[in-house]
């Protein structure tokens, strides 16, 4: 029971289904903005592109309370986290951000936060058949229909989703809805191949990646840095839309008489990110910081954990301000090389 | 807290000179008025980021007070007219953000007006009595 | 606006001696994309352009670059900066001279008068973004859409920005050098934008904020566009006082939008950068234009036209509107 199919028709009924978890699909009508838990009797539509804001505030929240705790007692309160939650629809690169991301949260120190919400959530991904006009996910590894991170595949065959269960998860959600599900007939393999071709072919932008992490350290001083990150604003577009930026900064909040330790994402391209107490900024400009930001993903990550920290969705092109193409950049690195 | 019995938390920034005078004379010749304001003391009115009236309303006050020296009087010359043109905008804009312009008032009281405070007081109270509790931007206590 | 002349003007610019680079605007990387140019010599002005994609506004760039430490005995680079500029653009260069941000003896300002920009959203949206290289042109009456090699033209009312339609200044305010003919200025259209939020009532309106201001993502892309938010210490950095916290809820976002939107008061000069660059589509600029017809309404003031002004919110009147005073 590895691929069924489902007709788009029982949609509704096989989102009925997934009752007493939390569900997260693109929010409707919002413009694609982000995943939002569904509310109860809708039914999540899964005709956009991609989330401006990635899955990963599911498992990783843009601001999460880590304990709270009161100024004049004792008491410490953990959060819980018992709910589980299934993702509709997310696209095979983010799902892949994911398990690059687990890479660093399990590395020295476990964070339970992220750990637990991970162990916790269901993904089930929409291969890509539109892919847009920025993706370059097959120069980094991945594909439109990568299932790498996902639980439960669904392939949008026109009248049918076809479903192919991954991972144990994914098999038990199949088992769940069998009733609403059909055996797939021996030419969808075929049908699929040609799907998945298809959309590999459209995606148009591309990068040879293979001597970048190599050749980057050679290229420390080089005025390309410079070039790149003159037209910089230091905001934090790019990082806090990318699937696989995964840093944050702690701090305390009160609330009234209670307070909190909470942990937000951080930037590498706002100024503060790195400023010490007394003053000092090891990377005290836009140029240094464009250039860790490219160093991070495509070469230390790839360093410490034989992975390339980018996924090639393509949203800090579509989204930078001022047009700064990480795919540019790549290949002035390869050309400076 | 049930509607009928619900009290406003007022918020009040007062100038050292004037107002806090004014407010301390009303004390002192035995002016009943609504103790609901906290007054929080400043040098002038001049003094009072705009912002501070943000922060007290995220931080549970229902209505803000900022009251200083009539025009003209300011102990500083002129702190109450450069007051009068930045609350005047952060009135607007806080309207146009959706806070009920009853919760926010400014008002003139010189060191002479123990009625005039009360008065003030009475009308502020009232008016983030009618707007009820501020829910808007306050800071919440939020899930985890 | 004549290509050959600004890049004849920008090259002359860029090889002066006493200037350290020239911030143009040229071709992005793809589609219709446009990105700022810094132009050192002459040779590098081939590939500026000036078209109606050119949103972005460059003086921005003047108080952005980072000031570092310099290496003993090593000179400070003190030469000028040239920048090119459209009217709202050079409205910020005057404001920034207004509040002492910016030398001029510092800036070389190249003024293009504008026809409009067109909206890239609404471009977008009609005439789909490519990989390929897509332009837009100005006609007499309109826009030239030219992509996948087939051009199409469009009217102005179409294509056209609303900061555009609501402009005053189409021509540069400031500039030491003119590109081309002023051009004729249009009656600006009524802000159905802010309208249509002034006509709700407190609670419509409550909740219309709400709903933007929880897409917010803090990005601060909308701060560090703005060529008038150039505090070195800002407060939204503080962490002692903390007057914004970290955390990013309604309470916070909004308490944020509410600072950066009051700190413009008077200051902002409607160039929409930060509603074109906001990731989460938050109408930032009602909130600008809304205190600027506040300021121009009931106090007669305009910012940025007289670099010898006094700043609105750093002087008053004796005078001033104090009918909200109890």
């Amino acid at each position: 029971m590895s691929a069924m199919l489902l007709n788009k028709e029982k949609w509704p009924d096989f989102v009925g289904r997934l009752t007493g978890k939390k569900l997260w699909a693109p929010q409707a009508g919002g413009d694609g903005m982000r995943f939002a838990p569904v509310a109860e009797g809708e039914v999540p539509a899964l005709d956009y592109g991609n989330t401006r804001v990635p899955p990963k505030q599911a498992v990783f929240p843009q601001t999460e309370t880590l304990f709270r705790f009161q100024v004049d007692g004792e008491k410490v309160e953990e959060p819980k986290l018992e709910e589980e939650a299934v993702l509709l629809g997310v696209r095979p690169c983010d799902a892949r951000a994911m398990v690059i991301v687990d890479k660093l949260f399990s590395w020295d120190e476990d964070d339970p936060y992220y750990l637990k919400r991970r162990e916790l959530v269901t993904l089930v991904g929409l291969a890509c058949t539109e892919p847009g006009l920025n993706c370059f996910c097959t120069s980094v590894g991945g594909g439109p229909a990568s299932t790498e991170g996902l639980d439960l595949v669904m392939i949008d065959l026109g009248e049918n989703y076809l479903l192919e269960a991954i991972t144990e998860k994914g098999q038990a959600l199949l088992a769940e809805t069998e009733d609403l599900l059909e055996e797939a007939k021996d030419d969808v393999a075929e049908q699929k191949e040609k799907i998945i071709n298809e959309s590999e072919q459209k995606i148009k932008r591309s990068v040879n990646t293979e001597d970048i992490p190599g050749g980057l350290p050679g290229l420390w001083e080089d005025p390309l840095w410079q070039r790149v990150s003159a037209s910089c604003l230091g905001c934090g577009t790019c990082t806090f839309l990318c699937p696989t930026c995964h840093c944050f900064d702690i701090q305390d909040e009160t609330e009234g008489f209670d307070s909190r330790r909470c942990r937000s994402w951080d930037s590498c391209m706002f100024a503060e990110y790195t400023l010490h107490t007394s003053g000092h900024n090891p990377r005290p400009s836009r140029r240094e910081r464009t250039r860790n930001r490219i160093n991070h993903k495509y070469n230390y990550y790839v360093d410490k954990f034989d992975v390339i920290a980018c996924v090639g969705c393509g949203r800090c092109i579509n989204l930078c301000p001022v047009n700064i193409d990480i795919v540019d950049i790549l290949k002035q690195v390869e050309e400076a090389l | 807290m049930s509607a009928n019995n619900y009290e406003p938390n007022i918020v009040a920034f007062l100038c050292n000179w004037c107002s806090y005078a004014g407010a301390d004379l009303a004390g002192t010749s035995r002016v009943q008025y609504p103790s609901n304001v906290q007054v929080i003391r400043v040098m002038c009115t001049g003094r009072v980021n705009p912002l501070y009236v943000m922060n007290a309303l995220q931080q549970g006050a229902d209505g803000v007070l900022v009251s200083g020296c009539h025009p003209g009087d300011c102990h500083y010359m002129e702190g109450n007219y450069y007051a009068r043109r930045r609350l005047g905008m952060l009135k607007d804009l806080m309207e146009f953000i959706g806070v009920d312009p009853r919760r926010f008032h400014m008002s003139w009281v010189s060191a002479s007006e123990g009625h005039k405070w009360k008065e003030v007081v009475e009308k502020t109270v009232e008016d983030a009595r009618e707007a009820g509790p501020f829910e808007g931007f306050r800071r919440r206590r939020i899930d985890w | 606006m004549d290509l050959e002349k600004l890049r004849e003007t920008a090259a002359e610019v860029a090889a002066r001696e006493d200037v350290k680079y020239l911030i143009g605007w040229k071709k992005g990387t793809y589609g219709y994309r446009v990105a700022p140019g810094f132009i050192e010599d002459a040779d590098g002005a081939a590939e500026l352009i000036f078209s109606p994609l050119c949103t972005a506004n460059l003086a921005t760039y003047l108080t952005l670059v980072e000031k570092l430490p310099l290496p003993r005995g090593e000179e400070p680079d003190d030469r000028k900066t040239a920048l090119m500029v459209k009217g709202c653009d050079s409205r910020a260069v005057a404001q920034l001279l207004v509040e002492k941000g910016i030398d001029r003896e510092n800036v070389v300002v190249i003024g293009c008068p504008c026809p409009g920009m067109v909206d890239p959203e609404l471009l977008a949206e009609k005439y789909p973004e490519t990989e390929e290289p897509a332009e837009v042109k100005w006609t007499d009456d309109g826009f030239i859409v030219i992509r996948d090699g087939e051009e199409t033209s469009v009217s102005r009312d179409e294509l056209l920005a609303e900061k555009c339609r609501l402009c005053r200044y189409p021509n540069p305010v400031i500039s030491d050098i003119m590109l081309g003919e002023p051009v004729e200025t249009w009656e600006p259209a009524e802000d159905e934008g802010v309208n249509e939020v002034e006509n709700k009532d407190v609670d419509e309106r409550e909740a219309y904020w709400e709903e933007q201001f929880s897409n917010c993502v803090r990005c601060y892309s909308c701060r560090n566009v703005c060529p008038l938010c150039y505090c070195q210490d800002c407060i939204l950095d503080r962490l002692n006082p903390t007057w914004v916290n970290r955390s990013v809820n309604f309470s916070e976002n909004t308490a944020f939008n509410i600072a950066r939107a009051f700190h413009l008061a008077g200051r902002c000069i409607e160039c929409g950068e930060c509603e074109r660059v906001c990731p989460a589509n938050i109408p930032l600029g009602k909130l600008n234009r809304k205190l600027a017809r506040e300021v121009r309404d009931k106090y007669g003031f305009e910012p940025g036209l007289d670099p010898e002004a006094e700043p609105f919110q750093a002087s008053y009147k004796p005078d001033d509107p104090e009918d909200f005073i109890l």
